[in-house]
């Protein structure tokens, strides 16, 4: 990327605590009411890096509507403005 | 076919040209609402059919002509015959021996022209009506040319039939001014009948055509100007800036002025000047802007999102920020 330019909706790591099948139940210790909407984005998969996203859009606790997904190439998760 | 001519009473030599205009206007008004098709090449003077108008007013031509002296209410003379020219002369109480000099201000052309034709006629001995409409159309047009044939054409007791206007709803503007209003408050007395006028409910959004700039004089007597419009509009910026030069002939101090519409166009919607010239000077000010921030904070301190793939499913592709363009 050029000099000066700064991508916009770049993932953050998040600290997510999910159940036995994989979805989550609190984001940063706040407690997930409901899972709003579920999907999937696969890109690259023919390369060496391939982009594989388990994207939950969630209704917390406190309020707050967010979105995360957990990457299935690192396992890691991350939230993100969608 | 016959004519009625109206003839705003004497009192009316009295007064200027402005009051004349707007009784003539109040006259026209009224014969409207009694139902004429009325037609004014001049003030004070007001042309009408009286066929049609039978029927609803008595059934003769006495009872229009009743009908039609109530309406205007004021002092005005009336009188019918089978053409405009012979209803005016019957109006006017000119009787037989009409003089030619009757028709100067009758013939489509200037008074001094007109004055010149009769003139000539007199020398050679052509005194009345009668003696012009003897002569054959030949010898008049070799001699005076068209003129010449429209004045044997009204001698002859042959005319154009009236050419209504499309009747309208009055639509005017007036706002008394602080003694000696000039220069600025004149432009804001201006600024203020324009909006005052576009805001009348009865524009129903329609065009203005023509308009009529008056004023009353603060030492007596008044002024006024007709002004035609070279398209059709309803933006107060475009009147302003057409009526504006006029206000300069201001013959002296106003303690009044009037704005009427005289004449009005379609409906449209055209602030097209006022909005392209908000946005180019809100444009040239956020330039500005932009580099005094620049100047000041340095060329990171201001950035714009730069759209990439805004419709990526991958939300970090769809758009990057980006340093603000010097020249934006």
């Amino acid at each position: 990327m050029s000099p000066g330019l700064r991508r916009l909706y770049m993932p953050r790591p998040v600290a997510v605590e999910a159940d036995a099948g994989g979805r989550p139940v609190a984001v940063e210790g706040v407690a997930v009411e409901a899972i709003r909407e579920e999907w999937l984005l696969e890109d690259r998969w023919w390369t060496l890096k391939p982009m594989r996203r388990h994207y939950f859009e969630l209704a917390l606790a406190d309020g707050r509507d967010l979105t995360v997904f957990r990457s299935a190439v690192s396992g890691r998760w991350y939230r993100q403005r969608a | 076919m016959e004519i009625a001519c109206a003839l705003l009473g004497e009192d009316t030599l009295a007064l200027d040209s402005v009051e004349i205009a707007e009784r003539t206007e109040r006259a026209l008004r009224e014969l409207e609402g009694i139902g004429a098709a009325v037609e004014s090449e001049r003030p004070g003077e007001v042309f009408f059919a009286l066929d049609g108008l039978r029927g609803l007013h008595g059934g003769d031509a006495a009872g229009v002509l009743r009908a039609a002296r109530a309406a205007i209410g004021a002092a005005v003379r009336i009188a019918s015959g089978p053409t405009r020219f012979d209803a005016w002369l019957r109006a006017s109480g000119r009787r037989a021996p009409v003089p030619v000099s009757a028709l100067a201000g009758r013939l489509g052309v200037s008074e001094r022209e007109g004055a010149e034709l009769t003139a000539a006629l007199r020398r050679l001995g052509i005194e009345t009506l009668a003696d012009l409409a003897a002569l054959s159309p030949d010898r008049i047009a070799d001699r005076f040319g068209p003129v010449g044939l429209r004045a044997l054409r009204l001698a002859r007791g042959e005319d154009d039939p009236p050419q209504p206007r499309a009747a309208h709803e009055e639509l005017a503007a007036d706002l008394e001014l602080p003694e000696g209003a000039a220069g600025a408050q004149l432009d804001r007395a201006l600024e203020l009948l324009v909006d005052r006028l576009l805001a009348d409910p009865r524009r129903r959004g329609r065009t203005v055509l023509a308009l009529r700039l008056g004023a009353l004089l603060s030492a007596g007597g008044s002024w006024s100007v007709d002004q035609g419009l070279a398209r059709p509009t309803a933006s107060a910026l475009a009147l302003r800036s057409v009526l504006g030069p006029r206000l300069e002939a201001l013959p002296g101090p106003a303690s009044s002025l009037r704005l009427r519409a005289l004449s009005l166009g379609p409906r449209v919607g055209d602030q097209l000047e006022l909005s392209l010239r908000g946005e180019e000077h809100r444009r040239r000010r956020l330039g500005e802007a932009i580099r005094e921030v620049r100047a000041a904070q340095g060329g990171e301190a201001l950035l714009e999102v730069l759209p990439l793939d805004p419709r990526s499913r991958f939300p970090e592709r769809r758009a990057v920020l980006t340093p603000t363009a010097p020249s934006r």
